[in-house]
């Protein structure tokens, strides 16, 4: 079995009813944390870079993307 | 994909708020010159303002306060400790910038800015002084105006491209180098004159949370400016003067006590009593909140139950609604209410290099020069004590106007580097062999010795030690981190950046034999201000031709304002009497618990320690 890696926790959550996969969060995320998956909807690739600024919420014009929790370990 | 030479007037390295600003006034002084801007994220949104900022903590304003009003707050909080011409220029700027942004993001007066009965910019009191400086703005979209007013005048923007190495030929700035975090792509510069923007060493201790992005400044300032400065033979002073920062616990985003203060919040213990005198965040405070802690008075808390409940969500809004706007998620997640007394509870949390707060940076003169003929610095990177982000604005339009008119006089230096060797030595880590080291980890190292062996109060063995570790860490781990992509190949750099940082706060601290500034360098070998050091900087510099770390002492420029240099505060005392009950036994002593072991099992170390 493979090890599970957790690698899925991610606290930025995207609406894949919402998104249309325009990119504009990757492209103004501050801290590069965001891109593209295979199925064209954003998700944390970096997701320990994340500062919860807010930005990807704040850019997204379809409200497709929030930020639904600070870190694990600043809750 | 070949290294991308290209030619400039000015680069500006970091488009936060001292960088756009320095990049639209030296397009504007010369429209011709060909400005670059280097940022690691995309200007819109990056830097400390990248989502919004709620205020310009020091400013003059007609009907509020003088220039000289701003030297005699500047000259009280820094202690005396700096140039009081800058802080001058500070105070004349302002005004002019206060309207810039208004032009740029398109509104008047009274909406960006509150104005008061006369038609006068309202100030509120912050200072530890009598006049009032603080100006409050509603300032969520500042940053992508100042990003539009670049790129509309022809601003060569290299988004996601920070520098990592700076030249200079015969002393003088010839050149910059830097990679897309993204694409790989390298672009070698020959300039004349470089601005330094690139903020803070934000990422310096680590937080108490453990989250290594959890820290109050914004963690793509991991001082590259401060390390470019350096290694070009730069001056930077001020590095033992630490960021204590009193922060909300655990949230990296400010308290805010400059937002509730104004507005009649108050600090209490937890015995509910108030402990400070002022609400201005320095080092007098830090020292303050230590003390509460160390005598069993912790934690303290951000008071504001005792205020209208129309002012209670006046401040909500304000405080939810702009730069941390994950703040009123926290406190949710955190069942915290403004309306209960013991709501925001705060602590110290990780220290930090920086000048917009503090005092830290690289040593400009109020035309924003360095020690380096062609090198500029401004904003949080170049020291001018408790700027702010006015001051960013302020230096920011000098450097770029002054820029501007330096490389319109000088030409570029020849660059004699090789664009394909530096970009061999930068992408090290990714041509190393696995497994080596990830970056991550030798940040956590370096991060956690920083604030285990440099928190204040400061115990010279332990900042001796702090030296030991540096020198370890950049001989053993560095030459081994391994990353993957671009992405994570900048972080190399940074840990370096952050190491080279803790050298020299480390170096700084040890030779300026007294206390001052509060909390921000309280030596305990030291604990006094002594007046010996009073108008004297400690100044860092690397020696040129030997490589080594140098620090001296160095006057102030003279003061021409004779204001208070000095806050009301003492370190505490300590009296300790631990006791008796214990006497040393003497050298000679055999303990027969040991012989009687030896005796039996002999002197032959386990296998497994050999």
């Amino acid at each position: 079995m493979e090890r599970y890696t957790c690698k899925k926790y991610e606290w930025v959550k995207v609406d894949k009813t919402k998104c249309d996969g325009c990119g504009d969060c990757v492209t103004y995320c501050p801290r590069d944390v965001l891109r593209i998956d295979n199925q064209g909807f954003p998700f944390m690739a970096y997701r320990d870079d994340c500062w919860y600024c807010d930005v990807c919420t704040f850019m997204c014009q379809l409200d497709a993307i929030r930020l639904e929790s600070v870190p694990y370990l600043i809750k | 994909m070949g290294v991308k030479q290209i030619d400039a007037d000015v680069v500006i390295v970091g488009g936060g708020s001292a960088g756009t600003f320095a990049a639209i006034k030296a397009k504007t002084a010369n429209p011709k010159a060909r400005v670059v801007v280097m940022d690691k994220g995309p200007i819109e949104t990056s830097g400390a303002i990248g989502r919004g900022m709620d205020a310009l903590n020091v400013v003059s304003v007609p009907g509020y306060g003088t220039p000289e009003d701003v030297v005699e707050a500047l000259t009280k909080v820094s202690e005396g400790i700096l140039d009081q011409e800058c802080a001058y220029t500070l105070g004349t700027e302002i005004y002019d910038r206060i309207k810039d942004l208004e032009e740029y993001t398109g509104r008047e007066p009274g909406d960006l800015f509150p104005v008061d009965d006369n038609g006068n910019y309202k100030c509120n009191y912050l200072h530890p002084t009598k006049k009032a400086l603080y100006l409050a703005m509603d300032g969520e979209e500042i940053k992508r105006a100042l990003a539009r007013e670049v790129r509309k005048l022809g601003c060569i923007v290299l988004d996601r491209t920070p520098a990592v190495k700076l030249f200079t030929t015969d002393g003088k700035v010839s050149g910059i180098f830097g990679f897309n975090i993204r694409t790989g792509e390298q672009y070698l510069i020959n300039t004349p004159a470089v601005i330094l923007t690139s903020g803070c060493v934000g990422k310096f201790g680590m937080p108490r949370d453990g989250y290594l992005s959890g820290i109050y400044e914004f963690p793509g300032n991991t001082g590259e400016g401060y390390a470019l400065a350096y290694h070009a033979g730069a001056e930077l002073i001020n590095l033992e003067c630490f960021q204590t920062n009193l922060l909300m616990k655990d949230f990296n985003g400010p308290s805010c006590g400059y937002v509730v203060i104004p507005r009649g919040g108050c600090g209490v213990n937890a015995l509910g009593e108030r402990y400070w005198t002022h609400g201005y965040w320095s080092g007098d405070m830090f020292l303050a909140v230590w003390r509460e802690f160390a005598e069993g008075r912790g934690p303290i808390y951000l008071k504001l139950d005792h205020l209208p409940e129309e002012t209670i969500q006046g401040l909500e809004k304000i405080l939810w609604g702009t730069e941390r706007t994950v703040r009123g998620q926290f406190h949710k997640q955190r069942d915290e209410n403004y309306r209960r007394w013991d709501s925001v509870e705060q602590g110290l949390e990780e220290i930090t290099l920086c000048s917009g707060h503090s005092m830290s940076g690289i040593l400009i003169n109020k035309n924003t020069e360095t020690t380096v003929p062609g090198l500029f610095a401004a904003g949080d990177c170049a020291s001018v004590p408790h700027q702010y982000l006015p001051g960013a604005f302020v230096f920011g339009a000098i450097a770029g106007k002054m820029a501007a008119e330096y490389a319109a006089k000088n030409k570029a230096p020849k660059l004699e580097a090789d664009g394909n060797a530096i970009w061999k030595s930068v992408r090290a880590p990714l041509d190393l062999a696995e497994p080596g080291l990830p970056a991550e980890l030798v940040e956590i190292k370096i991060r956690t010795k920083i604030s285990q062996y440099l928190t204040p109060p400061k115990s010279d063995p332990l900042m001796q030690k702090m030296l030991w570790w540096t020198d370890r860490i950049r001989r053993e781990d560095v030459p081994q981190i391994k990353v993957c992509d671009y992405h994570d190949l900048i972080k190399a750099t940074e840990v370096q950046s952050i190491i080279d940082c803790a050298e020299m706060a480390a170096r700084a601290s040890l030779f300026r034999t007294e206390s001052r500034w509060g909390l921000s360098h309280y030596r305990l070998a030291y604990p006094k201000v002594d007046p010996k050091w009073d108008g004297k900087y400690v100044v860092v510099k690397k020696n040129m031709s030997s490589g080594e770390m140098e620090v001296s002492a160095k006057d102030v420029p003279k003061y021409k304002w004779d204001y208070s240099t000095r806050l009301e505060y003492d370190y505490p005392e300590a009296k300790l009497n631990i006791g008796e009950g214990f006497t040393h036994p003497p050298n000679d002593t055999h303990d027969p618990w040991i012989s009687e072991k030896l005796g039996v099992e002999g002197l032959d170390v386990p296998k497994r320690m050999r």
